[in-house]
C-alpha cells in the first residue's frame, strides 16, 4: 500500500515539475504527438509493400507492430534507466537513494519516470485497431482484461532485462554502449519470429525473451492458436523475468562502491 | 561497555576496495586482458569506536582518510568487508530500510532535495517518503523552519536559491522525521560567517532539545570547535585520535609563539645568541627579516625573549599567538601520531 502511494506522490510531483515549465510542456506535448502520428503513417507506408511473410499477412504483421508499442511505451515511460550508470553510479546519485527507506530500485524508476513515452500507447492501440478491422476481428468481454495483463508481461519482459542490464553497473564500470544495442535486439520482437533462424527464435524465447512483449501475446490476440502456448507465457516470464532482474539489482547493491573510489 | 547502550557501536569495521593496476603499452593491454594486477587497498583498516546516545562528535582527517568510506558503511549505504558495526541497534546494510528511517544525513555536496519544485514540495514528498503523521510534522518543523529562519524560501524552487539559503533547507529536510540521529557530511562548506554560525546554533539547539545525536565531517574545525566535546580523528584507514578536543589542544597547545618582523634580514646564529639560556625554537618566516619563535606557555619567558631581542634588533612588529586547532590537527598529520 506504501508504494502504491508512493508511486501516486511521485506522480504528483512530477507533474507540477512539468508544469513548473508551461512552454516547454505545450511544445514537448505537441512534438511528442507530431512524433507519434509520422510513427503511424510510417509503419502504414513501410508494411504497405509487404504481403506475407512466413504465412503472416500484412495486416497480421501490422497488429503485432501495433500491440508492441504499447507494452514498450510503458517500458519506455518507467524504465527509463539506460544511462543508470553515469547518473547514478559514477555520479553517486546512488548514495542518496540508499539513504532513503523505499526500496532502490524502485526509487530510481520513480525518479527517471517519463509519463510523456505513454503516448506511444495510443498510436500503438489506434494500429491495433486498424488493423483488427481489416481483419475482421472481433473483441470478447474478457479480451481488455487479457491486453492488460499481456501488456504488462511485456513491460516486465523488457524492464527485466533492462535492470539487469543497468545492474552490470554495480560491478564494473560498463560504458553504456550497451544499451543501445538491446533496443536494437528489442526492436525484433516486432516481427514474428518464425521468420528467424532457430537460434535466433529461441534467444528472442527463453534468453533475450523479447518475441514475448510482441509476437506472442499479440498470436492469442489474432487468433493463431498454434501459439496460444507461448502467448499465455507471457505474463509468467515477464514476472519471472522481473523477479530475476531484482534479485541480481539486490546483490548488486550489495557490491555498490560508492562514487569516487 | 555494552553495545546495545551505544548509538553507534564500531567494531574492528573495514572496508577493503579491489583495483587493478594496468601495464604500458600495447602487450601490456593484451596481458591485462587476460590476468589483472590487482591491488587491494584498505579504505578503512580496522576502525573501532562508540557514540554515546545525545553526543556531538567531530569526525576529521584529511581527504583519503576513510572518512567518507565510513561514513557510508555506517549509513548503510555500503557493506563492510568485514567488522561489526550496529548503528542505533540495528545492523545499517542488512536492514537498511529499516534503519535509515532513524538516521538523518546531510552529505554538503550532493541535495536531498528536488530541484525544479519549492523546497515545501520537496518537504512534503520527503514527509510521505518517511511517513511522518501531520501532527509530528506540523509540531516539529514549525520550530525547525523557525530557527533556521527558511520560512520566506518555501515557495521557491530549489535551484533559485543560493547555497547558504539550500544549506539551511537541506538541513531541514535531513530532519523531517525527527531522528535521534544526524549525520553531516561537510555542512558547512562554501558559506559565509552568518550562515556557519546560524547552522552551529541551530545543531546545538537539537541536540538539546531532543538529544539527537550528531556524528559531523568536517574541514573546519572551527566548526568542531563550535560543537563537539569529542574528535575521532582518521589517518589512511585508522583512527589515530578519540577523545576529547580539550585533551587534544591541552597536548599540543603547551607553548606559544611570537612572531616577529626585523627592520633588516636576520641570521639564525644572531637569534640563538640572544636567547641564551632559553629554550627557543627559531623557525624562519616566510621572508629573511620574519622569524617564528615557539616557547612555552609561560609571561616571564616570553617577556624575557621580547626583551632580550627588541635590545638588539630593531623590529617593526611583534605578535603574540597561541596555537590553534588547526595548527595542531596540521602537525598530527605531519607526524603521523599522537603523541601520548
Amino acid at each position: 500500500m506504501f508504494y502504491v502511494s508512493m508511486f501516486g506522490q511521485y506522480i504528483g510531483q512530477y507533474i507540477k515539475t512539468r508544469l513548473q515549465y508551461r512552454t516547454d510542456l505545450v511544445v514537448e506535448f505537441l512534438s511528442d504527438l507530431m512524433f507519434q502520428a509520422v510513427n503511424l503513417i510510417f509503419i502504414l507506408v513501410v508494411f504497405g509493400h509487404t504481403q506475407l511473410l512466413a504465412g503472416w499477412n500484412r495486416e497480421e504483421i501490422i497488429f503485432i507492430y501495433g500491440f508492441f508499442l504499447v507494452p514498450y511505451a510503458l517500458f519506455s515511460s518507467f524504465f527509463n534507466i539506460w544511462d543508470f550508470n553515469d547518473r547514478y553510479i559514477v555520479k553517486g546519485e546512488m548514495d542518496r537513494i540508499l539513504t532513503r527507506p523505499i526500496h532502490s530500485l524502485f526509487q530510481v524508476i520513480l525518479e527517471r519516470m517519463e509519463l510523456e513515452s505513454l503516448f506511444g500507447a495510443i498510436t500503438g492501440i489506434a494500429i491495433m485497431f486498424y488493423a483488427g478491422a481489416q481483419l475482421d476481428l472481433s473483441l470478447s468481454w474478457y479480451d481488455p482484461l487479457l491486453f492488460i495483463v499481456m501488456v504488462i508481461g511485456g513491460a516486465l519482459v523488457y524492464g527485466g532485462i533492462f535492470v539487469m542490464l543497468a545492474s552490470i553497473g554495480f560491478w564494473a564500470d560498463a560504458k553504456t554502449a550497451i544499451m543501445p544495442m538491446m533496443y536494437n535486439i528489442g526492436n525484433y520482437g516486432r516481427y514474428p519470429v518464425d521468420i528467424y533462424n532457430g537460434v535466433i527464435r529461441f534467444i528472442l524465447t527463453w534468453i533475450l525473451p523479447f518475441a514475448f512483449v510482441g509476437v506472442y501475446p499479440s498470436a492469442y490476440f489474432l487468433g493463431r492458436e498454434e501459439w496460444y502456448g507461448y502467448a499465455f507465457l507471457t505474463p509468467i516470464v515477464g514476472i519471472v523475468f522481473f523477479m530475476l532482474a531484482i534479485f541480481v539489482w539486490n546483490t548488486g547493491v550489495k557490491r555498490y562502491r560508492g562514487a569516487g573510489n | 561497555m555494552m553495545k546495545e547502550n551505544q548509538m553507534i557501536y564500531v567494531n574492528n569495521l573495514r572496508k577493503d576496495f579491489k583495483s587493478y593496476s594496468s601495464r604500458s603499452g600495447l602487450k601490456g593491454a593484451f596481458r591485462d586482458l587476460f590476468t589483472r594486477n590487482y591491488k587491494i587497498l584498505s579504505a578503512v583498516d580496522g576502525i573501532s569506536f562508540n557514540v554515546k546516545p545525545g553526543e556531538m562528535v567531530g569526525y576529521i582527517g584529511e581527504n583519503g582518510a576513510g572518512k567518507s568510506t565510513s561514513i557510508k558503511m555506517l549509513t548503510g549505504i555500503l557493506t563492510p568487508t568485514s567488522g561489526e558495526v550496529i548503528v542505533n541497534g540495528m545492523n545499517p546494510h542488512k536492514e537498511r530500510e529499516e534503519f535509515v528511517r532513524t538516521i538523518g544525513v546531510v552529505f554538503g555536496q550532493r541535495s536531498q532535495l528536488w530541484w525544479d519544485i519549492a523546497v515545501q514540495e520537496s518537504f512534503r514528498l520527503l514527509k510521505k517518503v518517511y511517513r511522518v503523521s501531520d501532527e509530528d510534522y506540523a509540531s516539529h518543523m514549525e520550530h525547525v523552519i523557525d530557527t533556521l529562519d527558511i520560512a520566506p524560501l518555501l515557495d521557491k524552487p530549489v535551484r533559485k536559491l543560493s547555497l547558504g539559503q539550500r544549506m539551511r533547507c537541506e538541513l531541514a529536510a535531513a530532519l523531517i522525521h525527527n531522528p535521534p540521529l544526524l549525520f553531516l557530511d561537510e555542512p558547512t562548506i562554501g558559506l559565509d560567517v552568518l550562515v556557519k554560525n546560524k547552522i552551529r546554533t541551530f545543531l546545538k539547539e537539537i541536540n538539546e532539545r531532543y538529544n539527537t545525536t550528531i556524528l559531523l565531517t568536517t574541514h573546519d574545525l572551527q566548526d568542531i570547535e563550535a560543537l563537539c566535546e569529542r574528535v575521532v580523528m582518521l589517518d589512511q584507514g585508522k583512527v589515530i585520535y578519540d577523545g576529547s578536543i580539550n585533551d587534544l589542544r591541552a597536548r599540543w597547545m603547551e607553548g606559544k609563539e611570537i612572531h616577529f618582523q626585523f627592520k633588516r634580514e636576520v641570521e639564525k646564529d644572531e637569534l640563538t645568541k640572544l636567547s641564551n639560556g632559553i629554550t627557543v625554537d627559531w623557525q624562519p618566516g616566510k621572508r629573511k627579516d620574519l622569524w617564528i619563535g615557539h616557547v612555552e606557555d609561560n609571561d616571564e619567558v616570553i617577556s624575557d625573549i621580547i626583551a632580550r631581542v627588541v635590545n638588539e634588533l630593531k623590529i617593526i612588529d611583534v605578535n603574540i599567538k597561541s596555537i590553534t586547532t588547526e595548527e595542531i590537527v596540521r602537525n598530527i598529520y605531519e607526524e603521523g601520531a599522537v603523541r601520548e
